[in-house]
């Protein structure tokens, strides 16, 4: 097991604020037009869910985010049969609790399973953890300049490979041009905006570029970069992370992408890290 | 020919009456500002100047006259010819092998901005802020693509320095390139961007 530990813990509430704004809509639309109104009007939030979820699911391609979506299809559905009863318009059928109460206990299930296998984990901070792992000196030396950290020889067939593999495993978000895929490792509860972002890599944020010539360069935002403890060597930083991702290549391409999953899991960081 | 004498009878040769002043040289055995100005209906001023500009590059030369108690001058064409021949070889900066050893990296907090290409591999301008408070001013300096790939590779702050010559190997430069790229050196060590070591 890593010495983990070079981050800052974990303090963001980032991720909750859009499930608590939920809440309180929900609340007010209740507490300001009737109970009905307020489960039609949670039943239309679960279905815009859905639709983010679906749009993970067409970027990343994890299955895991397959069922996140089901559940919030499945959620925004019996919200509408709710709101419906309470407001008189439909007949309440015992059946309708049976539903949702099988549903719930399926989804909870699955859903509890996932998160505490880490399938639908963002692995941003793993990564991070990873690349600092290694480096044991201090100086800071930040500079907003990408590092180039060498070449390799994969394929472009083989990089894409890798991206595609990266991005199912949410180990990072991948942009891919004409001349390069770009990775960016996620956080938990930043995803959104690397995902709704169209066009390239947000150039300001940390990146590892595999060129399809064979060039590797790397940038580490500094954001990330004061985000660890201590004032890490940003240019063995920035080496090390580089390194990790061309290791990990390496890895898929000998066909042990398990193992790739196997070095995260080890750092046994908290879903919601 | 050095560039200022080249820049200052280019700057003669241009002016719209320069042809028609010539002629006059030509024509006439000597000729005073005073005639030149009412001949072309140009300013006195303008006439002396550019009479006075043209002898000290040696193409007139000037005689004085008295009459009437007031003295004059008279210029007289002393060329046949204007050849211009500057050699722009003059400025060229060989690199020394002192320049191509020198160990370099970027500076700790230069304050610089690098503008990264798409394509990841070079860096295409680097802007640089000057001055303090009110008079802080932005200047921003675009790359040619050998200088963008040296940058790229330069050392990080704190990093171990590497010289110039290796640098560039790295970056896949050519030393042919090397004046281009001590230019740049030797600004963005101007600007305090880089420091050596």
């Amino acid at each position: 097991m890593f010495q983990t530990g070079k981050l800052k813990p974990n303090r963001s509430i980032g991720g909750l604020i859009v499930p608590l704004a939920a809440l309180l809509l929900f609340g007010m639309s209740a507490f300001l037009f009737g109970a009905p109104t307020g489960f039609f009007v949670m039943a239309g939030v679960f279905g815009i869910f859905a639709l983010y979820s679906l749009l993970v699911i067409v970027r990343t391609g994890n299955l895991g985010w397959l069922v996140i979506c089901a559940y919030q299809v499945f959620a925004a559905v019996m919200l509408f049969f709710a709101a419906q009863y309470l407001a008189g318009t439909r007949q309440v059928r015992e059946e309708w609790k049976i539903a949702w109460v099988t549903g719930f206990i399926f989804f909870g299930v699955v859903i509890i399973y996932l998160g505490a296998t880490k399938r639908i984990k963002w692995r941003g901070r793993e990564i991070l953890e990873l690349a600092a792992a290694p480096v044991e000196e201090t100086g800071n030396g930040y500079t907003p300049r990408p590092r180039p950290v060498g070449r390799v020889e994969f394929s472009k067939q083989e990089i894409l490979a890798f991206a595609r593999f990266c991005a199912r495993h949410l180990i990072a978000v991948v942009y891919v041009s004409p001349r390069q895929a770009t990775f960016v490792p996620v956080r938990m509860g930043s995803e959104d905006r690397f995902l709704l972002r169209v066009g390239g890599a947000d150039l300001d944020s940390t990146w590892i570029s595999f060129d399809f010539d064979g060039d590797v360069s790397v940038h580490i935002a500094q954001k990330d970069h004061l985000d660890f403890i201590e004032p890490l060597s940003f240019d063995k930083l920035c080496e090390s992370l580089g390194r990790l991702f061309i290791e990990f290549a390496e890895m898929h391409r000998r066909g042990e992408g398990v193992r790739i999953i196997d070095r995260l899991d080890a750092l046994r960081m908290s879903y919601f890290s | 020919m050095d560039f200022r004498t080249a820049a200052r009878l280019g700057s003669l040769l241009a002016k719209d009456y320069a042809e028609d002043v010539f002629d006059l040289l030509v024509n006439y055995r000597a000729i005073s500002a005073s005639e030149v100005a009412a001949r072309l209906d140009l300013h006195i001023k303008t006439a002396q100047d550019f009479l006075e500009g043209l002898a000290e590059l040696g193409i007139l030369s000037k005689e004085e006259v008295l009459e009437k108690k007031r003295p004059y001058f008279r210029y007289v064409l002393e060329q046949e010819r204007i050849a211009f021949d500057l050699d722009l070889m003059q400025v060229r900066r060989p690199p020394s092998a002192e320049s191509l050893l020198l160990r370099i990296r970027e500076r700790e907090n230069a304050g610089a901005r690098f503008s990264v290409a798409r394509s990841d591999d070079f860096i295409t301008a680097v802007t640089i802020w000057t001055g303090q408070g009110r008079e802080r001013q932005e200047r921003r300096i675009k790359l040619t693509v050998p200088q963008g790939k040296f940058l790229f590779h330069l050392p990080f702050p704190r990093a171990e320095a590497l010289t110039v010559a290796e640098i560039m190997r790295k970056a896949g430069v050519e030393e042919t390139l090397s004046p281009e790229v001590l230019d740049l050196v030797q600004l963005l060590d101007k600007y305090a961007v880089l420091e050596k070591v």
